[in-house]
């Protein structure tokens, strides 16, 4: 099977290789045999890389330790959920997975566009194969996941054997979250490929308007959401994990993965400037090449050892193959754009400084500075190391100290960007729109001054969240009401219909609910405790208003470890909450190889998180360290919401009756009166 | 015993037993304020007193260390060196305000500034950009033949936009 995934890998390449050719031979003589050729070449290339990614899977899950990669990754009593997750928990497995999903948006593209866009597909063919040439060179040649293992024999000649068992994976990984993380953030990671292709296509072809834009934005969303999943879901792995208390701790990996982030939220947000009003073409095709380059960048950051990271893979050669890459494509994004720049002149003129527009200028500005500056506080050590003798470590409290500001100017944005209107505000509508926002915002500062949240930025964090949720709420509620007046619907039931009309719009605002909860889970953040004591069983700790009881200590032996979990009682007051289990655990396969198990008592208030921190080596008792985080819980409800709203913003939108502008209006349907809008609805792009 | 002196017994007895904890909170919340200054060197990147992940092999000790030296009396300076002195400058959490790490406070800073002035800049073209020619040629008519005035179509349209629009 070995061999066999490795010749489909090969195959594939080739395929990939013919793709890449044979589709600028296409596009040169428009041959249409050619251009279905190329296409088919490429849907082959991805059928190969599918093909040889579930013979790696096999090979892990018949444990065949002849396999040098399932040697490293995988062992007998590995559990099969846990088997899926190997394939990426290595540097050759985890590359091969790029590949792999990268595929899957590659086959996707090329089936659902095969009879559309003719001018178009033939240059984003050739594209993503580049892209896929590049991975498969690595996949193949570089760092493949097929290798036998083998022992020199005594007679010089290489003999392959066969290990009896595996290492294992590694503990850190043997979480359920684990297994959805990084296909999520790979997910990301390799959508953006798909409206960096379709722009840069555009931009060589001179495809006419901003068809790209249409093209691309779902791809560009479902990108977005799996990278917003995957930075969320890491987030919680490390909150859950790691047993340190926190969720992001600025690690360069963690930078990594919200790089492309920052710049991807900006195009969606920018993009709307190219769709209705013509402006920001050459911004927008930029900012698209910048997420791809991110996204390449944060892959080479994560493997080739040139920041230091806990999350890290090994150290590798990787390094240069991708900084090739990254130039390479600058270098082809910077021609073409140049040979064609004259394509992307701006249609419109700007009317006022106080415009939707401005607002999202600025908006665009913060999102470029925020990912500038995490990118090179990122590498600042490496710069340092470059031109001064010594290394300087960049951790959190400078990002903390940097990104603090920023976020909170992005937040205010996000409530201010829906009250301003396209093209001109006039003074009358600032006052009307932004009286009873900013009332909420000073109102939500008093009630976290009373809740006894008396941090400068916690506060004002807490007061945005409040302006921008009621700016939300009056987006809604405006909208719901009419719906309401003209169809007799109930408010709720005209909110519904109101989002379902205008999916995207809507699904915006119910991701900035989402993420106005996720500020307020970082606003508690400053508020966090704790204590850490050497307990006896029977012994007790104060944590705010809780009391922990070690009530007992026991070992629970499992398929691939032995737990050693340490019995902690929860009481406020004299009331017993629950009981919780934090544990250590020591794996098989790995030599002293622990992991943690944080318990977590989890409110909206606020998490008691108890972590088994070790025996105490004077008294060989065990240590408890306990925080006390408010307002966490909301980070993750925020996630929730961020993630509905983008599946709502990818809905077709309800179709109104379209009221033609100069048209007869039609008798009102009696079937459907609430169909019919108020105002004269301009066709959407869906 | 007068009534006086027995207060002052008493209020020595409780000094004498809430001294001490007063000067343990304050030492342990000093080994607090100045271990958020540096970074445990196991390699998690993280700051030193928050580094407890399972395994960890140094924090413990750079903590116990930091300790003796409160306790000592040491000044956050004479801290500082000690353990830029053991484990180099990487042990500092955030670049110093000093020499070339001033360029990595600077730069966010730099960013910001050139970036919004590249904004106004922008929009000032912008606004100064003229208008597409058939636009303003003649004042918008209703459908009954009604002209409206520019700034109300203005104000239909904006509102229209907002309304309607993402």
């Amino acid at each position: 099977m070995d061999v066999f995934g490795s010749f489909t890998l090969l195959l594939a390449f080739v395929c990939a290789v013919y793709a890449f050719v044979g589709g600028i031979a296409a596009i040169i003589t428009r041959h249409p045999l050619l251009v279905k050729s190329t296409r088919q070449a490429g849907i082959a290339t991805c059928v190969l890389i599918f093909i040889g990614t579930f013979s790696l899977e096999y090979l892990l899950f018949s444990d065949n330790f002849s396999q040098a990669y399932v040697v490293s990754h995988s062992n007998r009593d590995l559990s099969a959920f846990y088997k899926i997750a190997a394939l990426w928990s290595g540097q050759e497995g985890s590359l091969l997975f790029w590949s792999f999903l990268l595929a899957v948006y590659v086959i996707s593209v090329l089936i659902a566009y095969r009879h559309k866009n003719g001018e178009l597909m033939p240059y984003v063919g050739v594209i993503l194969a580049g892209v896929q040439i590049f991975f498969l060179t690595l996949n193949n040649f570089v760092e493949s996941p097929f290798k036998t293992l083998a022992n020199v024999s005594a007679s010089g000649v290489l003999e392959p054997f066969v290990r009896m068992d595996g290492n294992g994976l590694n503990p850190l990984l043997q979480y359920p979250e684990m297994v959805i993380h990084p296909p999520n953030l790979y997910s990301g990671y390799t959508g953006f490929t798909i409206p960096f292709a379709f722009a840069l296509a555009a931009l060589l072809a001179r495809y006419p308007g901003e068809k790209w834009i249409h093209l691309t934005r779902k791809w560009t969303m479902i990108a977005w959401c799996f990278q917003s999943i995957g930075i969320l879901l890491g987030a919680h792995w490390a909150y859950a994990v790691l047993g340190w208390g926190g969720y992001w701790g600025w690690d360069p990996v963690e930078n990594a993965s919200l790089l492309p982030w920052l710049t991807g939220t900006a195009f969606l947000h920018s993009v709307m400037m190219q769709e209705k009003r013509g402006m920001m073409k050459v911004w927008n095709v930029w900012l698209v090449f910048s997420t791809f380059l991110l996204c390449i960048l944060g892959t080479f950051l994560t493997r080739s050892g040139v920041v230091s990271s806990v999350h890290a893979f090994a150290n590798s050669q990787i390094g240069p193959w991708f900084v090739s890459f990254m130039l390479l494509t600058l270098v082809v994004c910077f021609v073409a754009y140049v040979k064609n720049h004259d394509y992307l002149k701006s249609e419109n003129q700007l009317d006022s400084m106080i415009s939707r527009e401005s607002s999202f200028l600025f908006n665009n500005l913060l999102f470029l500075v925020a990912c500038i500056a995490v990118l090179s506080g990122t590498l600042f050590p490496v710069f340092t190391e470059w031109f001064t003798p010594s290394r300087i470590s960049v951790g959190a409290p400078f990002f903390n100290k940097i990104m603090i500001p920023i976020g909170l100017a992005i937040l205010f944005l996000t409530g201010v960007g829906p009250l301003l209107a396209w093209r001109k505000t006039s003074t009358d509508s600032l006052k009307r729109n932004f009286t009873w926002p900013l009332v909420a915002g000073a109102l939500s500062a008093v009630l976290a001054y009373i809740l006894d949240y008396r941090n400068a930025f916690s506060l004002v964090c807490l007061s945005l969240c409040g302006f921008v949720f009621w700016t939300i709420v009056m987006e809604f509620y405006r909208g719901a009401k009419v719906i309401a007046a003209r169809s007799g619907m109930s408010m709720m039931m005209s909110a519904h219909e109101l989002a379902m009309r205008n999916t995207r719009r809507y699904g915006g605002y119910v991701v900035h609910f989402g993420m106005v909860l996720i500020f307020i889970g970082l606003a508690g953040a400053a508020f966090n405790t704790d204590v850490q004591k050497t307990m006896n069983l029977g012994d007790s700790m104060k944590l705010g208003p809780y009391t922990l009881v070690l009530q007992s200590a026991d070992t629970k032996p499992e398929k691939n470890y032995t737990a050693e979990r340490m019995i902690v009682e929860v009481l406020k007051g004299n009331k017993q909450l629950m009981m919780l289990y934090p544990e250590k655990r020591a794996f098989q396969g790995r030599d002293q190889a622990n992991g943690t198990m944080v318990a977590i008592y989890s409110t909206l208030r606020e998490d008691v998180y108890v972590v088994f921190a070790g025996m105490d080596p004077d008294t060989n008792l065990p240590v408890i360290h306990a925080f006390l985080n408010p307002l966490v819980k909301c980070i993750w409800l925020g996630g929730v919401w961020v993630v509905m709203g983008t599946l709502l913003a990818l809905m077709p939108n309800r179709r109104a009756a379209l009221v033609i502008a100069g048209a007869t209006q039609p008798a009102a349907s009696p079937v459907a009166p609430a169909l019919t809008p108020s105002v004269t609805l301009r066709e959407s792009h869906d | 015993m007068t009534k006086r002196r027995s207060l002052f017994v008493l209020a020595l007895v409780i000094a004498m037993g809430v001294l001490p904890l007063v000067a343990q909170q304050q030492q342990a919340d000093r080994v607090k304020a100045i271990g958020g200054k540096f970074l445990c060197m196991c390699g998690c990147s993280q700051v030193l007193t928050q580094c407890n992940h399972v395994g960890c092999t140094m924090s413990a000790g750079m903590l116990k260390e930091l300790g003796q030296w409160v306790n000592r009396g040491d000044s956050e300076a004479t801290i500082t060196q000690a353990f830029v002195q053991q484990f180099g400058t990487t042990v500092y959490a955030e670049p110093p305000k000093t020499g070339f790490s001033l360029i990595a406070w600077a730069m966010p800073v730099i960013y910001f500034v050139a970036g919004a002035a590249l904004v106004l800049f922008v929009i000032s073209r912008w606004r100064k950009r003229p208008q597409a020619a058939g636009v303003d040629a003649a004042a918008p008519v209703t459908a009954a033949g009604v002209k409206i005035s520019q700034e109300a179509m203005e104000r239909g349209r904006a509102q229209a936009a907002r309304e309607t629009e993402d």
